[in-house]
């Protein structure tokens, strides 16, 4: 892999991040609703005084008009104003990056541990009990919707038996460490749940797949014990197809969880996206999805790299 | 008998009062106790503790900066950092000759400080209005400003705000959200101080720590101004945290396992999951809102009375309650029955089908073969609006939608939001609106109904009505307002420009031993009298 792949595809995603932020400024304002919708049941804000707050902050402009605004700006590295909380847009979302990776990162890290495992025992004892238990615990996990879970997991450890806190970042003038982690356990838990049931799909199929291969029958003609074939022969090539769907899943890392972050009142990403698209923050949905989006562009170059790690037969030139 | 006292008798006595005192101690359900953290759950985040500019009702910032009067639990206004609420009887109000102007004079509270020390004056007063008014402080309400022609501060303790016209709602403005600390703001941008965040007030609570999206928490001012009524110093809580949660679930959860201790608006339909839980109770308290069913004037056969009423006769408001969980409560006036102007005796068309087809045939509307009413060739059919998304509002249409099929009158939902539907209500896109008004403790009703109101979308115009309503809003005098009041009441009553439907409930969430909380139903929220809330262990 050269430099100059690189280089061209970060050139390329140039225009693609274009294109996405014209379809997500389109989609945004196609919602119905606006940011001056909070002011509607208050008679003493007047239809002047509306116009005026308008005013300010462009929204009385016509929409491709504002979008061109906003382009201009953000060009230059100016990310705009929230209109909720009138602060600089990317001032906010640092402050909410940090939990969020730490959130984000946790969830990785134990999905990662578990999930990778968990394929290997189930392809390499296809059609065993235990691989249609892990199956069926699998798709539970897949179809269990999120809030649901946190929910039960909230009753269970903070109302029933006190051991957890049931949500937030940290207790009131205590940031230290044992107790960021015991807020950190149950968000962290129920956002790998999901990514633990799918990353472990993908790593089976592609070891099923792999193991079903001629050199994997030479490997074990040639006296091969069985751990040995999967983890020298097998677990690299399997893991190819799995990377792309781990890496895109790494991007959303920064994009937050809305859900568990909203349920479990993390101060991350996800939680500012959801009251942003409440309030009809234009400029900071913008900030977000853009930030998100080159997540995932710069995610899939890196799993392009990392293909060509795994498999020495592919090369960019 | 004559008493002596010797140094034995002396000993027993000071033995005595000892164990009446241990007794006392004994007995702590006997006087307020000091103490404890409250810990309050927000389902919005604190954008900044600046009253002038926070987006939000000032929950938190109530507790922290105080103003000069307060509307209490009966939405009357009472001093607060002034020593009583100007009245053209007490000689706080002057009128102009003309009767074009007034001068409001406040006497200031004396031995007031600020949380870092310094005494507060009618210098901060003075300071208020003008760093308000400043175009370049961007500000969520400057209500009450730009009326102020000027102030005068003759002494350290007195304020004299000279107004340019008669604003009998002026203590709904300005003075009443919060004063700020002259020396420790002036020269500074206040659109990006860190009063924001911390901000220096005289209240009975001080900025301990606020944290973005997660918390802000307030701990005890040692140096408040107020006492207890029994001579104690105040607050008595040590400190209150407000935790910033936005899923009510998640709310509830908190209440529940300890984390929480009181949450001022629970969701009507999370209120079932809270009633066997041993340390919380569930209380109401009035809201100033209420929903109504606006007719447009522009259509001519909603511009006839007789329809109008045939429309009240046939909703039931009680229907209307139960569809949002049995919490707002039917009302017959606008004026919401918390405030004094309230007249119990304002007449009100009861429920009654028959009636209703019986008004409308006397007028005239036959009932075509399609079962919608007409008469010389206009149709009782129209254009239906609520705010979309809003799922209370769309549920109450539909019911009295089908309310209205009842007496031949088809109305057909056509719901916006947004920019459209703004729009719509303040230039009349409409022919039925429904929705509600959330006023000040001290409301204007003209601009509602009156000749060119501000939100009369309606165009509804009534000589009458204007006439009752300038009485009422252009008076300093109680009784005359009082009796004005009653008036435009029994005006909109029987004209129907609107029909009131329902008022809202708070629903509170409380700790059982949380004491002394009393609901507050304005804006100035429930947390604007913390000072006396304590904790019973």
């Amino acid at each position: 892999m050269s430099l100059g792949f690189i280089v061209r595809r970060l050139l390329g995603a140039i225009p693609l991040l274009f294109g996405i932020s014209l379809i997500l400024f389109t989609i945004v304002h196609l919602a119905p609703g606006g940011p001056l919708d909070v002011y509607a049941d208050n008679p003493s804000v007047s239809p002047e005084a509306l116009e005026q707050i308008a005013a300010r902050y462009g929204l009385d402009q016509p929409v491709p008009m504002q979008y061109v605004l906003w382009l201009k700006a953000m060009v230059t590295g100016d990310w705009g104003f929230s209109i909720r909380s009138g602060k600089p847009v990317l001032g906010e979302i640092l402050v909410r990056l940090g939990p969020t990776l730490e959130l984000g990162g946790l969830a990785l890290i134990i999905s990662l541990l578990i999930a990778i495992p968990l394929g290997i025992v189930s392809a390499s004892r296809r059609g065993s009990k235990l691989d249609t238990t892990l199956t069926l615990i699998s798709f539970a996990g897949i179809s269990t919707p999120v809030f649901w879970l946190a929910l039960l997991l909230q009753l269970l450890f903070s109302v029933e038996l006190g051991w957890l806190p049931s949500a937030g970042y940290q207790s009131i003038g205590n940031g230290s460490f044992g107790d960021r982690l015991a807020h950190l356990v149950m968000p962290a838990a129920v956002l790998s749940l999901a990514t633990v049931a799918s990353w472990s799909r993908f790593v089976r199929a592609g070891m099923m797949d792999v193991l079903n291969q001629d050199y994997i029958r030479t490997a074990y003609a040639k006296g091969r014990s069985e751990s040995g074939v999967v983890f020298l022969h097998a677990l690299r090539n399997a893991l190819i197809p799995a990377v792309t769907v781990i890496a895109v899943d790494f991007a959303s890392v920064i994009s937050g969880a809305v859900i568990t972050e909203t349920v479990f009142a993390w101060p991350g990403i996800g939680r500012l996206f959801m009251e942003s698209m409440n309030g009809r923050d234009y400029p900071m949905l913008m900030g977000l999805m853009m930030m998100g989006s080159l997540g995932i562009v710069i995610a899939n170059i890196v799993a392009d790299l990392a293909y060509a790690a795994l498999d020495p037969r592919i090369r960019y030139g | 008998m004559t008493m002596k006292m010797t140094r034995r008798t002396a000993i027993q006595a000071m033995l005595a009062s000892t164990a009446a005192a241990t007794v006392m101690h004994a007995i702590p359900a006997w006087a307020q106790q000091k103490g404890g953290t409250l810990t309050v759950g927000l389902t919005y985040e604190i954008d900044t503790m600046n009253v002038y500019s926070t987006g939000f009702l000032g929950d938190a910032q109530a507790a922290v900066v105080e103003g000069l009067l307060a509307p209490d639990k009966d939405a009357k206004y009472v001093p607060v950092l002034a020593t009583e609420v100007p009245t053209i009887a007490n000689g706080g109000i002057v009128v102009a000759a003309d009767g074009k102007t007034m001068k409001v004079s406040y006497k200031l509270r004396p031995g007031v400080t600020w949380h870092d020390g310094k005494p507060f004056t009618s210098a901060d007063v003075k300071y208020t209005w003008e760093a308000v008014k400043d175009e370049k402080f961007i500000a969520e309400s400057k209500d009450g400003s730009s009326e102020v022609e000027s102030i005068d501060t003759p002494d350290d303790l007195t304020v004299v705000v000279n107004y340019n016209t008669i604003l009998p709602t002026f203590a709904s403005t300005l003075f009443t959200f919060g004063i700020f600390p002259k020396h420790a703001l002036e020269g500074t941008d206040l659109n990006t101080s860190s009063y924001n965040q911390t901000p220096i007030g005289t209240g009975p609570f001080k900025v301990k720590e606020f944290v973005t999206g997660q918390y802000v928490a307030l701990e005890r001012f040692d140096g408040y101004w107020k006492k207890g009524a029994n001579g104690d110093a105040l607050p008595y809580l040590d400190g209150i945290v407000f935790k910033m949660i936005p899923d009510t679930n998640t709310l509830v959860t908190q209440l529940k396992s300890g984390e929480v201790d009181l949450v001022v608006q629970t969701p009507y339909n999370q209120a079932q999951q809270l009633t066997g839980v041993d340390r919380i109770e569930l209380i109401t308290g009035p809201l100033l809102s209420w929903q109504h069913l606006d007719f447009n004037f522009k259509n001519p056969t909603l511009a006839d009375l007789a329809v109008r009423k045939a429309i009240a006769q046939a909703i039931d408001r009680n229907v209307l309650s139960k569809a949002q969980g049995g919490y707002p409560k039917p009302i017959k006036s606008p004026v919401v029955p918390v405030f004094e102007f309230y007249d119990d005796s304002t007449p009100v068309l009861d429920f009654d089908v028959a009636a209703a087809n019986k008004t409308l045939d006397d007028a005239g509307y036959a009932m075509g073969s399609d079962g919608i009413r007409a008469k010389d060739g206009n149709k009782l059919s129209y254009k239906f609006m609520v705010q979309a998304g809003r799922a209370d509002d769309e549920l109450v249409q539909q019911v009295i939608i089908t309310e209205l099929k009842a007496i031949g009158i088809e109305a057909v939902a056509n719901n916006q939001s947004g920019v459209a539907y703004r729009e719509a209500r303040y230039k009349g896109g409409y022919d039925l609106i429904y929705g509600r008004w959330i006023t000040s403790a001290d409301p204007v009703y003209s601009v509602f109904w009156g000749t060119g109101g501000a939100n009369n979308g309606q165009s509804y115009s009534n000589p009458d009505l204007d006439a009752a309503l300038k009485g009422f809003e252009n008076t300093l005098d109680p009784a005359a307002r009082k009796t004005a009041a009653t008036e435009f009441q029994k005006i909109i009553a029987t004209d129907l420009p609107t029909i009131p439907l329902t008022t809202n409930v708070a629903l509170i969430a409380k700790l059982k031993t949380l004491k002394n909380f009393v609901p507050n139903p304005t804006n100035m929220t429930n947390f604007v009298d913390t000072a006396a809330w304590y904790i019973e262990s």
